[in-house]
């Protein structure tokens, strides 16, 4: 928006630029201008145009919460929140069984931290209402389970030097999360 | 009409103002408040989430273009997003036609159990005693 144009649009984009990514704010930049250019042919002078187009645009808040609603992280977040659950049962019928155990001791607590934290942000990308936040927490989350998913499945792998059984079918789940995780946070790093 | 009114409806009627050709967000608004004379009152913002949701879900795809040096994003439906709007546009009329047989029928219903109640008034049955 030019640099003309009222202060009010000015703060409104502000905001809205303050938790949305580029794209967004100027497409959202394009329809507040034509709305407060089609005020303006009406005949309404520039503070009275510029009011009626941010109250008929809505309020920012309502505008962020729909964009939060549509965010591919949350929406990953969310897909990998109901898969953890199928990821960690497999493994641990496949630990179990087989009676291996990848790595010492403190790299499996390790292990278990980086799980922790993984949820955590999952939880954050897939819950939370702050564009940008789900964003970054659900890319770093992606990149979390992906590093977890593979530590386990090179650890195993070097431990008991083959996968059979219940342990194949864990490291081929581990497989698919690694692959989501790729592609939810290459989507999401689209988005910021 | 109000946004929480529309609650479920927004994607179809967002894939019918795209149906005559492309447009950008705010020409989307103009061509619903256009094809309901006004009575369309949706928060114009809103409407950019839903857009954003539908290109999500394949049902639209969007353009990047170059007006008066702004960029501005201009949407048109996909085959997918045409096959989805003559789907709900049948499910629509179906849903429609029940509804506003079951609200006549009962409005039939009310007004024949006024007029028996309006005889009954105007004859009363005769004093058995």
């Amino acid at each position: 928006m030019p640099e003309s144009e009222p202060r009010l649009i000015r703060g409104y984009l502000q905001v809205l630029a303050a938790q949305l990514p580029g794209p967004i704010v100027e497409e959202l930049t394009d329809g507040l201008t034509e709305t407060y250019r089609s005020y303006r042919t009406r005949g309404l002078p520039a503070d009275a145009a510029a009011e009626a187009a941010v109250e008929e645009f809505g309020s920012a808040q309502e505008i962020l919460a729909g964009f939060a609603r549509v965010n591919p992280a949350r929406q990953a977040a969310r897909r990998l929140l109901g898969l953890g659950p199928v990821v960690g049962g497999c493994w641990v019928a496949a630990l179990v069984t087989s009676r291996v155990w990848p790595g010492p001791e403190p790299a499996r607590v390790v292990l278990g931290l980086v799980l922790i934290a993984c949820i955590g942000l999952t939880f954050v990308a897939a819950l939370g209402r702050r564009y940008r936040v789900a964003v970054y927490s659900g890319i770093a989350g992606c990149a979390g389970f992906a590093a977890l998913d593979a530590s386990l499945i090179v650890g195993t792998l070097l431990v008991a030097g083959r996968a059979s059984g219940l342990t194949a079918l864990a490291i081929a789940v581990s497989s698919a999360r690694i692959a989501l995780c790729a592609r939810a946070a290459v989507a999401a790093q689209q988005n910021t | 009409m109000r946004a929480e009114e529309l609650k479920g409806h927004l994607d179809a009627v967002l894939l019918a103002a795209l149906e005559g050709g492309p447009r950008h967000g705010y020409a989307v608004i103009e061509a619903l408040r256009q094809s309901t004379d006004g009575r369309l009152d949706l928060p114009t913002g809103t409407i950019y989430p839903a857009l954003r949701r539908l290109e999500q879900a394949g049902l639209i795809a969007g353009t990047w273009s170059v007006v008066g040096g702004r960029r501005r994003r201009e949407y048109r439906l996909t085959p997918a997003g045409i096959r989805a709007l003559s789907g709900r546009r049948a499910a629509w009329r179906d849903f429609s036609a029940t509804v506003t047989a079951a609200l006549e029928s009962a409005t039939r219903v009310n007004t024949a159990l006024e007029n028996a109640a309006l005889e009954d008034t105007a004859c009363p049955s005769p004093n058995p005693a």
